[in-house]
């Protein structure tokens, strides 16, 4: 897995395209909310710009990666060659996706933690990385499965918007209308439950047993995306 | 199956929905041989050729690489090196780092310049593979199969898009591999490296094998041919000659050394220069041919 990896980081750093769209752009839109944290504050809370922040990265610099990385992978037969040695389908695909992913949570980490300095730290660390990482494991998972009905790097600009966006939005509404209302439909919602949980780590006030519950949906997220993923993904082009 | 066979296939089926692609393959490769799988288009030949590799599952039947089941790449695979039909490297990593990944993922010791050397390809170490040339890409493709000398080394149309000089220096390189023991399994649409290298041959056709065995073996299976015009007036040729209508005439023999004599013998008694003669034995491309006969007729 580790030379997969090593190899894997070396292209990503290599191809600039990749590098500015997938992991400069996000850090970019992230600097965007920071720096009008007061205004989004207003409008829902800073519970709600730490949620926002978690997806940007998620949805950007991990999953639209993953989908990007993959698919170019399998179009170059890389993935094939990968596969005719004595490495492992997991380990292959751990190495693929591990670079990614370490970026992803240097940048979720970096950017938190500039947002808790300038705007106040969360009230519960450890519930906060709980639900950072199952974000991250729904998106990452999520991202294999979207990798097997794409095509080429350039089909992943159109297959891996909509999920994106998707769980974006998701953050958008549930951060701030909360889930007073359409409380069901909010919470199995991709990321609903989720972002609550950031909303509730970042901001306090809420019992602990109340946000360890909102880890069942998610947690539901993250096995359904895991599954999606094995029926999904595709090792070869399609002939 | 014996302590020297290599590669043993049993009753192999794929399918594709309802189409089966391979219907029933039995065969075994032993330990040494260079072993040539051929086919027609659509032959089967692709599938079957992934199932041994273990890039694909059997949909019936057993096979056995090694003593292994080929999809157990953890015990199989540091045994094996694979030169794929296309090559599947990274455009952005370079020619040694794409050799040092491969090398060290299959399991087995070897040097990187060591085998960028065995394909010229040294002066390119530091070249991302997306500058590299379609021959050099193939080239690197069959450095990273033969790193670490393996026991088995699947050759899928190796030497496709290679100039001379680097079909020659490849099958030097596997010749030296097979004095060392290494056994090969070659696919190849150049009949004549087939028909030069392999020491033995399976023809697929429609999913089945149509011949299997050696070379000499297939080719006997078909007449040889010898071909000659006779100037005008000339007496009629000795009976087996089959006016071709374009002024030539065909000899089709098993015994191609007694009725080329017989033809000669006659020539001389009668005076006659025999023009364009030539005598050919049957090659693999007649088999080929045959099948495809055979397959329109029917």
């Amino acid at each position: 897995m580790l030379p997969i990896a090593q190899n894997e980081l070396v292209q990503l750093f290599r191809n600039r395209a990749v590098l500015v769209t997938s992991l400069l752009m996000p850090v970019a839109v992230a600097a965007f909310f920071i720096s009008y944290r007061d205004t989004f504050t207003r409008i829902g809370s800073l519970g709600y710009v730490a949620a926002v922040l978690v997806f940007t990265i998620a949805a950007f610099s991990l999953y639209a990666t993953t989908v990007t990385t993959l698919a170019a992978r399998r179009q170059t037969l890389f993935l094939k060659r990968l596969r005719s040695t004595a490495a492992s389908d997991v380990s292959v695909l751990a190495g693929l996706v591990l670079p990614v992913s370490i970026i992803a949570v240097v940048q979720i980490g970096l950017i938190l933690g500039v947002f808790a300095a300038v705007g106040g730290g969360p009230s519960d660390a450890v519930l906060l990385v709980a639900a950072a990482v199952a974000i991250f494991a729904m998106m990452l998972a999520l991202g294999i499965a979207t990798a097997g009905v794409t095509n080429s790097p350039e089909h992943a600009q159109i297959t891996a918007l909509p999920l994106s966006l998707g769980v974006i939005a998701v953050a958008t509404w549930v951060g701030i209308t909360g889930t007073e209302s359409l409380t069901m439909l909010k919470r199995v919602l991709p990321g609903g439950a989720a972002t609550e949980l950031v909303v509730n780590a970042w901001n306090g006030g809420a019992p602990l047993t109340d946000s360890l519950l909102l880890l069942g949906p998610t947690l539901g997220w993250v096995a359904v995306s895991v599954v999606v993923a094995q029926r999904m993904f595709r090792w070869e082009p399609r002939r | 199956m014996s302590t020297n066979t290599v590669i043993d296939v049993d009753g192999l089926d794929v399918t594709y929905g309802d189409f089966r692609a391979v219907k029933g393959l039995s065969f075994q490769i032993e330990r040494g041989e260079l072993y040539a799988l051929l086919g027609t288009n659509g032959a089967g030949k692709t599938s079957t050729l992934e199932v041994v590799e273990g890039h694909r599952k059997a949909t019936a039947g057993t096979v056995r690489v090694l003593g292994s089941d080929p999809g157990d790449r953890a015990a199989v695979r540091p045994r094996v090196g694979i030169m794929l039909q296309e090559s599947g490297f990274a455009p952005d990593l370079t020619a040694a780092e794409s050799t040092r990944l491969v090398g060290r993922l299959s399991g087995r010791e070897d040097s990187v310049d060591r085998v960028l050397d065995l394909v010229d390809l040294a002066h390119k170490a530091d070249t991302r593979v997306g500058q590299l040339s379609g021959g050099e890409k193939r080239r690197l493709d069959f450095a990273t199969a033969v790193y670490g000398s393996p026991e088995l080394l699947f050759l899928d149309e190796p030497t496709t898009g290679l100039d001379i000089q680097s079909r020659d220096a490849l099958w030097e390189v596997v010749h030296r591999l097979r004095e060392d023991g290494t056994t090969v399994v070659l696919t190849t649409h150049y009949l004549e490296e087939a028909q030069q290298r392999a020491d033995r041959v399976g023809l697929m056709h429609q999913g089945t094998f149509r011949h299997q065995g050696t070379v000499s073996e297939l080719t006997r299976s078909l007449p040889a041919g010898i071909r000659f015009s006779l100037p005008p007036g000339a007496p009629t040729p000795p009976a087996a000659s089959v006016a071709q209508g374009d002024g030539t005439y065909a000899i089709e023999t098993f015994e191609l050394q007694q009725d080329l004599k017989q033809l000669l013998d006659w020539a001389h008694t009668h005076g006659i220069e025999l023009d364009g003669l030539s005598a050919a034995p049957t090659r693999l491309d007649d088999v080929f041919r045959a099948i495809g006969a055979d397959s329109t007729a029917s």
